[in-house]
């Protein structure tokens, strides 16, 4: 999209690809939001990196079964245990680490699913048109409408305790449709443009079409809304361990505000509530600030703004 | 470049082409009405020889190209390439068809993948074409490029790093790169500066001569179809106006709607008076309807030549010379003074 409107101007001097992405990065960084996003996230990168030192230094740092065999009950931060421990005597500091590493794995890995299903069924819904359009429209709006997280505890409840996998799985098929619908839409933008009848003419095949000529043309588009469906994925994650129906084999921080919470620490134990619940916070913020920086970026209006400086 | 066993056969014919588009209304999108883009359209291009198309924004004339490329689906009517009929075969057998039919589009800007390399772009017709080898397909690449006029290491760039007419030259090569008979050009200076224009139609000139293309030239620029096309169609409302060889149709234009285009030919000399300042001075300009699409002569209400009697005339070609036809027959009786 946005490599088609840019630079209109036949006089503009010659700049390549690596220009354009080295200009593309320069904006980005030029927008504080998109600076603070992207320092926070690498902090919670380096937080997830730094989950697996723990449990290397003391047995008793593992964030699930390690336990302080001199501490039986929640206690404030001292010199062995940064941010204190919790209920039964485990680190807090290093259950936190694991939780990054958790929300990344569960944010990223439902949002790149979900964007892969949206973008496929939003490509092929715009580009066939007709039928398949009507019925693959009308299946995401009934998608659309269900509430992710009322599904997934109705689901959970069946079915008893549901693994981690099993939750990114499922974040990921409810949460495709909006991501299919601005593809399809893009899409159909794409598809009477004359490239693509040029390529029908020479004789590409449909698939080819779709992959070598609409898919990198929506793909920014599609990245764009990935950075937002890793916010929304965490956040679903996090309720829903903390309404008890997470995977009890994980560290998630949604786990650690339930084990906060069930254990009647709520209001005596404020170094055990609130580091995860800032970290929630942060991280899915982070996210959302990196997703507003590149739609600046990638959108050729505020694009032209920024570089006419 | 290719012999053919029988010159005589049009390489494109095309006859009796209609494409209607619904025109949808209401909140059941319930089709109220049917814009008749084409309706009822004859052409016949000969092997090496260029048609012309002209007319007015809006009259079908970039729908006749699609439509005989099938990118539209006709709603009536044959189009034969090479003497094979072709408006009803399914995509898959259309395959080998339309590489022998390429197009070049009007917009320089929206023909090219903005995410592609040009060499991308044409390596993508020499892939259809049958060229596995990637290092051939680099070569011929290379080849084409150079020749339309542009230098073999654009094939690494990417297409906002060139200007509009090198754009348009891309687009040509990779019309090119799966060696067609026929070129439909829509429109395909439109969008450029006057200067590069004229770069553009030789190469179209050069190229017809050393490679025996044949084209459908479709423009509402009279000067450049006078310059580059052996016969000319004048269209007006998704109908054939007049046909005739190109000197022919400027020399002795018969049909009022002829006759009022080119009086719109701005005249290059200011000392001179232009036949536009008079021609088009307080005209009432009705609008073409084709969503209406009277019985009669479609040009009616716009004709400045019109009377009673038009009312009653029968909307067909009529013959004026050789080769030479007009939807009016009193356009087509005596030499009419203009």
């Amino acid at each position: 999209m946005k490599t088609g409107n840019e630079q209109r101007d036949t006089l503009a001097a010659p700049a390549g690809r690596r220009d354009w992405l080295a200009g593309g990065w320069a904006l980005f960084w030029e927008n504080p939001i998109g600076k603070i996003g992207l320092i926070l996230m690498a902090c919670f990168a380096l937080m997830a990196a730094a989950s697996f030192v723990p449990p290397l230094l003391d047995p008793m740092y593992h964030p699930m079964h390690g336990v302080d065999p001199e501490i039986s009950h929640a206690t404030g931060p001292s010199a062995a245990h940064w941010l204190g421990t919790d209920f039964i005597g485990r680190d807090i500091l290093s259950q936190l680490l694991a939780g990054a590493r958790i929300a990344f794995m569960v944010g990223l890995s439902a949002a790149f699913m979900s964007i892969f299903f949206g973008t496929l069924i939003g490509m092929i819904s715009g580009y066939a048109g007709r039928f398949v359009d009507t019925l693959l429209m009308r299946i995401a709006d009934m998608v659309m409408v269900m509430p992710t997280l009322l599904v997934v505890l109705i689901l959970s409840s069946l079915f008893g305790q549901l693994r981690i996998w099993t939750i990114v799985l499922l974040i990921a098929l409810f949460r495709w449709p909006g991501v299919s619908r601005v593809i399809r839409a893009q899409t159909l933008t794409l598809k009477h443009r004359p490239f693509i009848e040029a390529a029908r003419v020479t004789g590409a095949s449909h698939l080819r079409i779709i992959f070598r000529h609409i898919f990198p043309n929506v793909l920014p588009l599609a990245l764009l809304y990935m950075t937002f469906r890793v916010t929304s994925a965490i956040i679903i994650e996090a309720a829903l361990a903390f309404l008890g129906f997470g995977d009890p084999g994980t560290v998630s921080w949604g786990m650690m505000l339930q084990w906060v919470w069930k254990t009647g620490h709520m209001f005596q134990a404020p170094y055990w509530l609130l580091p995860p619940g800032i970290c929630i916070s942060l991280l899915t913020l982070s996210f959302y600030m990196l997703g507003r920086a590149m739609e600046e970026v990638l959108d050729p209006r505020l694009r032209k703004e920024g570089e006419s400086e | 470049m290719k012999d053919r066993p029988n010159t005589e056969t049009p390489i494109l014919q095309v006859s009796g082409l209609k494409k209607y588009f619904p025109v949808r209304r209401g909140f059941f999108q319930r089709i109220s009405g049917w814009i008749h883009a084409v309706d009822g359209v004859d052409l016949s291009v000969p092997p090496g020889e260029t048609l012309g198309l002209v007319g007015e924004s809006g009259c079908g004339k970039s729908t006749v190209a699609r439509t005989v490329l099938r990118l539209l689906d006709p709603e009536a009517g044959s189009i034969r390439f090479d003497g094979e009929e072709i408006s009803d075969l399914t995509e898959a057998e259309l395959k080998p068809v339309r590489r022998k039919m390429q197009i070049v589009f009007q917009d320089p800007y929206g023909s090219l993948n903005p995410r592609m390399t040009v060499g991308q772009s044409i390596a993508e017709g020499l892939r259809a074409f049958g060229i596995r080898s990637a290092a051939k397909r680099q070569s011929r690449t290379a080849e084409l490029l150079e020749m339309v006029g542009l230098s073999a290491d654009s094939a690494e760039r990417f297409p906002h790093e060139f200007s509009g007419g090198q754009r348009q030259r891309v687009g040509i090569a990779r019309a090119l790169s799966v060696e067609p008979e026929l070129v439909i050009c829509d429109e395909p200076i439109s969008a450029l500066d006057v200067s590069i224009q004229a770069q553009i139609i030789n190469l179209l000139k050069d190229l017809q001569e050393r490679l025996g293309l044949s084209y459908l030239f479709i423009s509402h620029d009279l000067n450049v179809v006078g310059y580059l096309c052996d016969r000319v169609a004048v269209m007006y409302a998704g109908k054939i106006m007049e046909e005739a060889p190109a000197m022919a149709l400027f020399e002795d234009p018969r049909h009022p709607y002829t006759r009022k285009l080119l009086s719109a030919i701005p005249e290059p000399d200011p000392s001179r008076k232009s036949r536009a300042a008079e021609a088009l001075q307080g005209e009432p300009e009705a609008e073409p309807r084709p969503e209406a699409a009277p019985e009669g002569c479609p040009f009616l209400s716009a004709c400045e030549d019109r009377d009673a009697s038009c009312e009653h005339l029968e909307d067909a070609l009529y013959p004026v010379a050789e080769g030479h036809l007009v939807r009016c027959p009193k356009a087509s009786g005596k030499v009419d003074s203009a």
